[in-house]
């Protein structure tokens, strides 16, 4: 019996799982993710740039750290690794490659290793590269062929390989042909074995030529259409990490559809979550003799045998008006289906018709799958010229999974945009904003104020434009999570104390203050009355609440048994508050797990109507 | 809260109809099983009573010197539940005297006023359900009307007849279509009277919209088909926004949009007594080790995962070191041009509306600058959020929005750095060999034409939505009462079909179908569209439940090594019979000691499978396969096949009818087939029979599952290629 094996985790799963909330979770994939940066560690990579500007590897360092982090983050299973190429001494696996320096093989990524591509930043650390590496001679052939071994030594299943180059010269053997060659074949040998090869190149003086010789090493894009070789070079270290940042992760259908728009035309769609709500990850339990993780299992038993139930054995139930209502686990299943998974198009309406005040999702995004259903990106890129053009948002009923009831979906037309650098801020699709049901909508009374003069508008108005500035989305860093993983890289690492973060989303008082000047005063003098705080008022309020709180409490409310029982048998046990209901429950002696209110009706009833 | 009675008329004329009708009697019960259940699912605390008249007997509190006779009050006033609908489904039936309506009406204004003693209610409410055939006492009409008014009781009828004519209704007249039966004419000379009293009496009560109360038994039904949409009594957040330290303003949030799911959750119950109290669940704690060692929970610590390390951190110190803050705010970090903000980045899964305090004209006067000077800019506040101390600050946007009646700002959340994915994807417009034709476009241009569903008027003035979604009740929880409702009532019987109105809500407006129709061939000509053969890839089991995906190879050869030889197991004589954690493990154990007969143990093993086999689910497929695997190794290893092959044979028998194709098309490509003379003597089947076992099914099963349809998990699969 301790052996039993789980057999009722996925039920577990079911039960947890309310419709809808699975939403942007990545879809199950199996195998890992991996990524290699090659970088070159030559003399010209550590030449500093005018007035301080950092060096190429000081940027490339700095790169591949917030990688690091952002993968222990995000995605702690992929595995990352970093190899020097053009370094004087060598350190690979069986060293059978001269001037190629295996800083970190493929694993995933921990605090030691972010640790230790710190060391490798700034001034210190082109030092220690200096004394650790050194710059020796360049063989991109071996380096490669040196890369190729990482991959092929990892006993795990890889669903995608990236190789990220990282250079300023075009010319790594300067035209020793022999070694171009072979930089060559090793790179197609890679690519044929499914790796994809980037080139992440960087600023030199006289410009980055392509074409001579990388052009044949980095990988084609998937399609004609994709923007691939940027051209031109990277000096910044926020376009390098755009660049970086765009290819590192490997994008993923949550599900594959059909946008059906009719009888028979079906456009083959793909669901990508851009936006999922990052968490802080769920604690693991460890033992605490030997800090290894321990599992948990969660079994089902029958309360007077002991035995263990097996899924036929149980039920599910919910009580209404007295009647506890049984059905089989596979009913509350079929209750959810109404339709197979699917995008059904309704019709169209006029972007107006969008309201800002319908949000209940993020949303996600859809793309066309050429590979599934072919002309599915000529009718869908039609259709989103098309919508664009007039402005409209296309309605559609969407079943994103089995077993999953209907929810009305607008397909919001979003064309392409690329920067200057032609790189792609916006990509070309369809945002899908789900929209809410009748249900969803609270009805409010919103009280009856007087709106404000022209003169009160204005003047709000200049403060408004006093505290402007210009939204980037990806300019707040969520603090919660960055304490938890600095406190955790703290600990992991034995540091003394944590890091500190920077609480991005709290508002610059000071700053504000000293922006906005007079203005706040003129306005409270053109809003407020004298002696009008608004901050006294609800504070004072408060006060004066404890004060009679303390003075009159109330005695315990307590409810004689006798009513108590009418209101069991009257089913209006709802209408006591949660502290009388609390106190019956004591009363009674009966045991509440829960603090709902419902819970303690459910254990009240079913105790006061066993003693009948 | 309100109270309601429930009057009606139960009297024999409730029983004549037409020929091919339904007597006014199976109507009104109708209306009333339908409100009934509406309310016992709405679960709010609404009370009600059920008075009938025109019973045989007379059981009433003003029962009287032969007064108020032949009127029984069934129910007092009392919250609803399934034992009131059944009283009605079984108790209610047409009876043989006739009542006084108007007498049945003070009966229950007597029962509202005195079981609403001493009890606080917003309504007090009497639904009368009568074909009006008994002539009214109208002695005391005066009076009577003069209590209603006075108690603030309200009234409503059901009627089996419209109560306007159709020389006074005018143009309704249409509307109600031939549908409603017993139509003015047809009406009795009491009747008629009857009406007119009511009338009378409606509008008495309300001068203007009193005829408003007056249904028939129709449009009652169809209008009670419908479940209560769920209803949360909103709740207030006060707090001030702040804008620096000088400038602060009070507001109230206020929830206005949000996913609403349902108040109940299933519990599990045991399969037999129905009671939940006889199902126990337990989490147990066990290391990751061969003997799966349970350790307590006590013995257990929090940790956490950095990268490949795992770090021990207790809750103590977690607590200490978490995040802080100073709890609830709402506070302005800068204002910002409102199309920065993207429609789609929109975060989080509600909108909350702000507005000034009730009682605070000034605050109320302060926020509508605010909410006007952003409305006139076009632009929004940037906020840091937090609803108090325990829960975690966002940020978000706060816009202005500005209604004829009111004003307010709406505050939704935006994403955080470590919310978003960057993803590129291929131009669709720059892509020569994709980018649609000039008679392409204009095709879907009269698609978009014939599919609007907003219509302009004439006078440009008014545009109509045909579909508002919100205003479509949520079809889950529509399904999921009358399912429920059906199971309490009629238990024992399948659930029912989805209801109609249900499906078609849910459809595209006749209207649109319509006019879209050659819109649609005309696409379906220009932009050719085929499915994208795939090669039928060969998936093992193990490759589609990814159960090695993850291990290192070396590690599972040693793993399956260990299943051999795994002494310790033996010595220690632990197994006696096959069970269900590791079946085969168990099998292979047994065979071994060889404790038991051969036969015995196969049999325990089918057994096994079998139970394994019931459950439609993946993971007891892949368990059932190991088994397979491990009685064929057995069989093979003992040269005893007849067990194994006649057993397997069974099985493949079975499949059809008990909708195993999944599990079959695995152990085809698992290439799990019957054992052949080549391998075991004693075998009947040859090499090219064993062979032949799996191709035909293959053949067979390819012809019956027409293109799977479904993605779920065939997504999953695809993904994994």
């Amino acid at each position: 019996m301790a052996e039993w094996n789980a057999y009722y985790q996925n039920e577990d799963e079911d039960e947890e799982q309310e419709e809808g909330e699975q939403s942007g979770g990545d879809y199950k994939v199996t195998g890992r993710d991996s990524l290699v940066f090659l970088v070159d560690a030559s003399k010209e990579m550590f030449i500093k740039g005018e007035d301080g500007e950092p060096s190429n590897f000081d940027m490339t360092m700095q790169v591949v750290r917030s990688v690091y982090t952002s993968k222990i983050i995000s995605s702690h299973r992929d595995l990352v690794a970093l190899v020097f190429y053009g370094t004087e001494q060598s350190k690979n696996p069986r060293n059978s490659f001269k001037y190629v320096y295996v800083y970190h093989d493929l694993d995933e990524p921990g605090a030691k290793r972010v640790q230790e591509v710190d060391a490798l930043r700034g001034e210190k650390g082109a030092r220690l590269a200096a004394e650790t590496m050194g710059s020796g001679e360049t063989s991109l052939g071996d380096a490669l062929w040196c890369c190729a071994n990482l991959y092929s030594d990892i006993k795990l299943r890889l669903s995608h390989k990236r190789l990220m180059i990282f250079t300023c010269r075009d010319e790594p053997h300067r035209g020793d042909s022999a070694k171009d060659r072979q930089a060559r074949t090793k790179a197609s040998d890679l690519k044929e074995t499914g790796v994809i090869i980037d080139l992440m190149h960087l600023m030199k003086p006289g410009g980055f030529d392509v074409a001579p010789f990388f052009r044949d090493i980095v990988s084609q894009p998937e399609d004609e259409s994709e923007l691939g070789l940027h051209l031109e070079p990277c000096d910044k270290l926020e376009d390098l990490q755009k660049r970086v940042r765009a290819k590192e992760q490997k994008k993923r259908a949550m599900a594959r559809l059909n946008l059906c728009l009719g009888e028979g035309i079906n456009v083959a769609v793909g669901i990508y979550a851009t936006a999922v709500t990052a968490r802080k990850p769920a604690a693991i339990r460890l033992y605490r003799e030997t800090n290894e993780p321990v599992r948990s299992k969660t079994r089902t038993f029958h309360m007077q045998t002991g035995s263990l139930l097996l899924p036929s054995e149980i039920k599910k139930a919910q009580t209404y008006g007295k009647k506890q209502i049984v059905m089989e686990r596979d009913e509350v299943d079929s209750i959810k289906k109404f339709q197979d998974p699917g995008l059904y198009l309704i019709g169209f309406k006029p972007m107006e018709k969008l309201k800002t005040h319908h949000h209940i999702r993020p949303a996600v995004f859809l793309y066309p799958e050429e590979g599934e259903v072919k002309g599915s990106a000529c009718l869908f890129s039609a259709l989103l010229m098309k919508c664009s053009e007039r402005n409209v948002f296309a309605l559609c009923r969407c079943v994103s999974r089995r077993n999953y009831p209907p929810r009305f979906v607008a397909l919001v037309p979003q064309r392409e945009e690329v920067d200057e650098g032609k790189v792609q801020f916006t990509p070309p699709g369809f945002n899908v904003i789900y929209l809410p049901y009748a249900d969803d909508l609270r009805t409010l009374d919103p009280p009856q104020c007087p709106s404000a003069s022209q003169i009160q508008v204005d003047k709000m108005k200049e403060i408004v434009s006093k505290l402007r500035f210009k939204y980037r989305s990806e300019a707040f860093e969520n603090p919660v999570i960055q304490q938890h993983y600095r406190n955790l890289e703290a600990l992991a690492l034995d540091m003394m104390a944590p890091e500190d973060t920077e609480d991005l989303i709290m508002p610059k008082v000071d700053q504000i203050n000293h922006r906005l000047g007079p203005l706040a005063e003129e306005f409270k003098d053109l809003v407020y009355p004298a002696g009008y705080n608004p901050e006294s008022k609800s504070v004072a309020k408060r006060k004066t609440a404890i004060v009679g709180g303390v003075a009159e409490k109330k005695p315990k409310a307590e409810v004689p048994e006798d009513e108590l029982r009418a209101h069991v048998q009257n089913g209006t046990l709802g209408k006591l508050t949660v502290p009388v209901l609390k106190e019956a429950c004591k009363q009674f002696g009966v045991r509440t797990t829960g603090t709902k209110k419902q819970e303690l009706i459910d254990a009240l009833t079913t105790r006061l109507t066993d003693t009948v | 809260s309100s109270a309601l009675v429930l009057c009606m008329d139960v009297g024999f004329s409730m029983s004549n109809s037409a020929p091919g009708e339904e007597p006014p009697f199976e109507l009104a019960k109708k209306v009333i099983q339908k409100f009934v259940q509406r309310q016992v699912f709405a679960e709010n605390k609404d009370e009600l009573a059920l008075v009938l008249f025109g019973t045989d007997s007379t059981k009433n509190p003003l029962d009287r010197d032969g007064q108020y006779q032949n009127i029984t009050v069934h129910r007092h006033l009392m919250i609803p539940d399934f034992e009131l609908l059944e009283e009605i489904e079984n108790q209610v039936h047409p009876e043989s005297q006739q009542a006084d309506w108007m007498d049945a009406l003070v009966v229950c204004m007597d029962l509202l006023q005195t079981e609403t003693k001493g009890k606080k209610f917003d309504r007090l409410n009497v639904a009368l359900l009568t074909d009006l055939s008994t002539q009214a006492n109208q002695d005391h009409l005066d009076v009577i009307i003069e209590n209603l008014k006075q108690a603030g009781i309200t009234l409503q009828f059901f009627l089996p007849f419209p109560a306007e004519d159709d020389e006074e209704g005018g143009g309704d007249s249409d509307r109600r279509g031939p549908g409603h039966p017993g139509t003015g004419k047809g009406l009795s000379r009491e009747q008629k009277e009857s009406l007119d009293l009511v009338k009378h009496v409606m509008l008495s009560l309300d001068e203007e919209d009193g005829l408003d109360q007056v249904y028939t038994f129709r449009d009652a039904i169809e209008q009670l088909c419908m479940f209560k949409r769920i209803e949360r009594r909103p709740m207030a957040w006060p707090c001030q926004l702040t804008i620096g330290s000088c400038l602060s303003i009070r507001i109230v949030g206020y929830k206005a949009v949000t996913e609403e799911r349902l108040k109940k959750m299933w519990v599990t119950v045991d399969a037999q007594s129905n009671q939940k109290e006889d199902v126990k669940r337990e989490t147990v704690y066990c290391l990751d080790d061969d003997n799966e060692t349970e350790v307590k929970k006590d013995d257990t610590i929090q940790g956490f995962r950095y990268g490949s390390d795992i770090v021990p951190f207790s809750k103590v110190d977690q607590d200490q070191m978490k995040y802080k803050h100073d709890g609830k705010c709402f506070a302005v970090l800068g204002f910002t041009k409102q199309n920065l903000v993207r429609r789609h980045q929109f975060m989080g899964s509600q909108v909350v509306k702000m507005f000034a305090p009730k009682d605070d004209e000034h605050a109320g006067v302060a926020l509508s600058a605010l909410i006007r000077a952003l409305d006139e800019l076009q632009m929004v506040a940037i906020v840091r959020y937090a609803y108090d101390r325990r829960s975690n600050p966002q940020v978000g946007a706060a816009f202005p929005c500005v209604k004829q009646d009111y004003e307010c700002l709406m505050y939704v959340q935006l994403p955080f750095m470590e919310d978003l994915r960057q993803f590129t994807f291929p131009s669709l417009e720059n892509n020569k060999k994709l980018s649609p034709s000039d008679t392409q476009l204009s095709a879907v241009d009269s698609l978009i034409d014939s599919m609007m569903l907003v219509q302009k008027d004439d006078d440009d003035a008014d545009q109509k939505d045909i579909f508002k979604v919100h205003h479509i009740p949520n079809p889950a929880f529509q399904r999921h009462f009358q399912c429920l409702h059906h199971r309490a009532v009629n238990p024992g019987t399948p659930l029912p079909p989805m209801e109609p109105w249900l499906k078609a809500a849910l459809e595209r407006p006749d209207v649109i179908s319509e006019r879209c129709q050659a819109p649609l061939e005309e696409i379906k000509r220009k932009f050719p569209l085929i499915e994208v053969e795939k090669k039928k890839k060969l998936k093992t089991s193990a490759q589609i439940f990814g159960k090695d995906a993850e291990e290192p190879d070396a590690k599972k050869a040693k793993g399956d090594e260990e299943e051999d030889y795994n002494l310790a197991d033996i010595a220690e004589g632990s197994v006696t019979s096959v069970g269900s954690v590791d079946p085969a493990r168990d099998f292979r154990t047994l065979i071994k000691l060889k404790s038991l007969p051969f036969g015995e143990v196969c049999q325990q093993l089918t057994h096994r499978i079998e139970q394994l086999l019931s459950n439609k689910n993946t993971h007891y497929y892949m368990k059932s396969i190991t088994c397979i695997q491990a009685f064929r190794e057995q069989s093979v290893k003992l040269g005893n096949a007849d067990l194994y092959n006649s057993y397997l044979q069974s099985l493949k028998r079975s499949i059809p009818n008990r909708r195993l194709e999944v599990f079959w098309d695995l152990l085809v490509q698992d290439a799990i087939t019957l054992i052949s003379k080549d391998e075991v003597e004693g075998s009947t089947v040859s090499k090219n029979e064993a062979n032949q076992f799996l191709v035909v099914e293959e053949k067979k099963e390819e012809a019956a599952v027409p293109s799977a349809e479904d993605t779920g998990d065939v997504d999953d699969l695809l993904d994994m290629m």
